[in-house]
């Protein structure tokens, strides 16, 4: 086998169930040696594609190759000698020895009448010692743990001594301890012994953790791959998962981590269908995002504006039902825009200022609010010092200072924020009809 | 914490010294136990002098004091009628055994056995039908358990057919073969009900016996379980692997599609030489498999085997008990294997001390 040959080649994958596309045109190379994580919702088709990679379903379109050879062309026992499996979990009924279950993985290298030879004990005691069982090679597969199950499991399918590695959840029943333990394990496996690992993962700590690169399904589609850092990102989480997450990196390993907050979507209401506030947010560049999803949770109808299209505040503003005044692509607020602006502002009971980035196209937004300040409460997000910007020679903090002036709000970050807005609009929700405008 | 490996090889050593001890004293009592008492001393000389060819007690009969007209007598029911019944009942256990072991094992269920699945009763059928209206009634008794062969296989091969479907999981087929189990009981019913002249010969098969037996019949039934029984039990391995999940068997190189058709379609075939020759006997094929497991842990390769053996031992078992509890009557054995077998089953059911697979108990 060549460098060049990958262990793995998934070309123009296609599975369809009935009506429902499980797979669509799934395209990679996995090299040898690698360890990819498969991420994505679930029914997003990460077993799909494992089942395919082992030769589980004929695919309706594409191929899979393993190392070189079309899965379809191979036999079972091909198959089985060069691709190992650890599903989620086993159904074990039997009670059976550890070290007769683990030895069940030497049957795609037995011929139908052989026994297993001193070498195959041998092998499977190695292994058993490598995955931190030797002293249970005598108990019962029933009788140990569930950390210790799935531990059996991988080393039943390290007897197969296969290149390759597949593995479906393998720590979704596991505790944390028993996660790092069974993926470090893998992971040693992958770098000492160039054993390379496929791994479906729905934890995306431990994929950012372990993996080599992180390969992202959505709908069947394959929507983001490479190195963890490159890949995870808030956006990402918003948009597959739909979960509001706040992205950090580990200061020692320089790994990323994602500590999740809430839902984006599916237990958020539309805007439009909201009764208290409205609330108008002024932002851009993504900085209003979470103001937007936060103050919709609080269940505020909120606005927001002045924003350009393709800008991550005005798809987030589209995708929540949030009523804004939206400019062209990177072009400066023409009047119309700022209007209606302007129209939006003074409708609102409060104001929300985000700590968005400020250049000459869109300094407008933040002049634009300072009319307001003395009859509507405002309240606005500090710059994080050491993140700059203002990027209008000054003219956006001198903006910013003349809110301050004007009576407004300053608070250090987006949760402060709707807080406040939520202490300025005390009890919305129990009766919107009681609130009077401030001022 | 557990036992080594090397005393649990001992254990199942001595589990199958003292099998194959008890199983030959049984198989030697059982030939001289039927509907008129043969005493022992007599019995044994007549085994002996019959299997040496007249070498050994050259007079079958000495010392006992018989006639030379009764000691043939008691020489044609030792040899022709006690012992041909006794080893019918051993080939038609272990057929038995094999079968509910490798059916619980391809289904993983340790509820199947060839009689849930209708196979007994696609047999019983198949004699039913030939009784009543009358076909090749000329040589009853070769037709007979061809038919019953042939329902037997043809109920096989309809549950192999589902098999066979893409949509086919384990469960679908568990269930295919009970339903198909209670429409052959339905059909025989109405069978019967329209044919009442025929019920009694077939109740021969619902009940089960060893009426049939002679050496022909038990040249045949030996000759077939031992075919199909050795290739039944060259996928001990390939069950094992069965026992984790069709998926999971799969990814470590067993053909699981292919085995479990195999499987199935042997298993079919070896319950039908049961079926043809001594009816339905219920309970075997069931508790079998079980007694093995408890005693040598689950590895099919073992499994397989000993469920023969502890069927063989316990049919002829259930046998033996009809006579020595109704002498004289020839009941039917499907009634004494579930007489036999119940309580033994629930016993080792509820037992608090399991016996672990490999030692451990």
């Amino acid at each position: 086998m060549t460098l060049t040959t990958p262990a793995v080649r998934v070309a123009r994958l296609g599975v369809r169930f009935g009506d429902r596309v499980a797979l669509h045109a799934v395209e990679f190379d996995v090299a040898p040696g690698e360890f990819v994580a498969l991420a994505g919702p679930n029914g997003s088709g990460k077993t799909t594609l494992l089942r395919a990679l082992l030769g589980f379903l004929n695919p309706d379109e594409g191929a899979v190759e393993l190392f070189g050879a079309p899965v379809a062309d191979l036999s079972i026992r091909e198959r089985a000698r060069r691709v190992a499996w650890v599903p989620q979990e086993e159904s074990l009924r039997d009670d059976v020895r550890l070290s007769q279950y683990v030895l069940y993985g030497r049957y795609p290298h037995l011929r139908p009448m052989d026994r297993e030879t001193e070498t195959d004990r041998a092998l499977v005691a190695r292994i058993l010692g490598e995955v931190g069982l030797a002293d249970r090679a005598n108990d019962g597969i029933l009788s140990i743990s569930g950390g210790e199950r799935q531990r059996a499991i991988l080393a039943r399918a390290l007897a197969q001594r296969t290149p390759l590695l597949l593995l479906d959840e393998p720590t979704s029943h596991l505790d944390i301890a028993h996660q790092l333990d069974l993926l470090g394990r893998v992971h040693a496996l992958s770098r000492n012994e160039g054993v390379t690992v496929i791994a479906a993962l729905h934890d995306l700590n431990l994929a950012a953790r372990y993996a080599d690169r992180i390969i992202v399904l959505s709908r069947g589609r394959r929507i983001a791959d490479g190195p963890p850092r490159s890949v995870l990102s808030e956006d990402l989480l918003a948009r597959v998962w739909g979960v509001d997450a706040e992205l950090a990196v580990d200061s020692r390993s320089g790994l990323p981590y994602l500590l999740p907050r809430r839902l984006v979507t599916e237990t958020r209401p539309s805007s439009s269908t909201l009764t208290a506030g409205p609330v108008h947010v002024v932002g851009g560049g993504g900085a209003g995002a979470p103001l937007l999803r936060g103050l919709i949770d609080e269940g505020f109808r909120v606005t927001a504006g002045a924003l350009h299209l393709l800008d991550t505040d005005a798809e987030a503003a589209e995708s929540l039902g949030v009523v804004a005044a939206v400019e062209g692509p990177f072009a400066p607020l023409s009047p119309a825009t700022r209007a209606h602006h302007r129209a939006l502002l003074s409708e609102a009971r409060v104001i929300v200022v985000a700590a968005f980035a400020v250049g000459p196209s869109n300094l407008a937004n933040l002049e634009d609010v300072l009319p307001y300040a003395t009859r509507t409460p405002v309240v606005v997000v500090d710059q994080t010092p050491g993140t700059p910007i203002d990027f209008a020679e000054g003219r956006a903090t001198a903006a910013r200072e003349a809110l301050r002036t004007a009576g407004a709000t300053f608070v250090p970050d987006t949760d402060s924020a709707i807080r406040e807005v939520v202490r300025v609009l005390a009890g919305p929700r129990a009766d919107p009809s009681l609130l009077t405008p401030e001022g | 914490m557990s036992p080594p490996p090397g005393s649990v090889r001992l254990r199942r050593w001595w589990i199958g010294v003292a099998i194959g001890a008890g199983g030959g004293l049984l198989v030697l009592l059982s030939a001289l136990l039927g509907a008129v008492d043969v005493p022992v001393r007599l019995g044994l000389q007549i085994l002996l002098h019959e299997v040496s060819g007249g070498r050994v007690f050259p007079d079958a009969c000495v010392g006992s004091g018989l006639s030379p007209t009764r000691c043939s007598a008691y020489t044609f029911i030792v040899w022709n009628l006690y012992l041909p019944e006794v080893l019918l009942a051993l080939i038609v256990g272990a057929a038995l055994g094999l079968s509910g072991a490798s059916l619980q094992g391809v289904f993983r269920n340790p509820l199947a056995d060839p009689f849930l699945l209708g196979i007994s009763s696609g047999g019983t059928l198949g004699a039913a039908v030939i009784y009543v209206y009358h076909i090749g009634v000329a040589d009853a008794d070769l037709y007979l358990p061809a038919f019953a062969f042939l329902g037997a296989v043809s109920t096989g091969l309809l549950i192999l057919t589902v098999a066979r479907g893409r949509y086919s999981s384990v469960e679908t087929l568990l269930l295919t073969g009970v339903a198909l189990a209670n429409l052959l009981s339905a059909i025989l019913s109405l069978v019967l009900l329209y044919n009442p002249a025929g019920s009694e010969q077939v109740t021969f098969w619902l009940l089960g016996g060893l009426g049939l037996a002679d050496w022909e019949v038990d040249g045949i039934a030996f000759g077939s379980v031992l075919a199909l029984g050795t290739l039944l039990s060259l996928y001990g391995r390939e069950l094992n692997l069965l026992q984790l999940g069709s998926d999971v068997a799969q990814s470590a190189g067993v053909d699981a599609a292919r085995v479990r058709l195999k499987v199935i379609l042997l298993a079919s075939l070896v319950t039908a030489v049961a079926v043809a020759f001594t009816g339905i006997i219920g309970f075997v094929g069931l508790v079998s498999p079980h007694i093995v497991r408890r005693l040598a842990g689950s590895d099919y390769r073992i499994v397989l085997p000993g469920s023969a053996v502890i069927g063989a031992l316990f049919l002829l078992g259930a046998r033996d008990i009809s006579y020595l509890a109704f002498p004289g009557s020839l009941l039917p054995l499907g009634i004494f294997t579930a007489f036999a077998g119940v309580p033994f089953f629930l016993f080792l059911l509820y037992r608090q001390r399991r016996f672990a697979p490999m030692g451990g108990g």
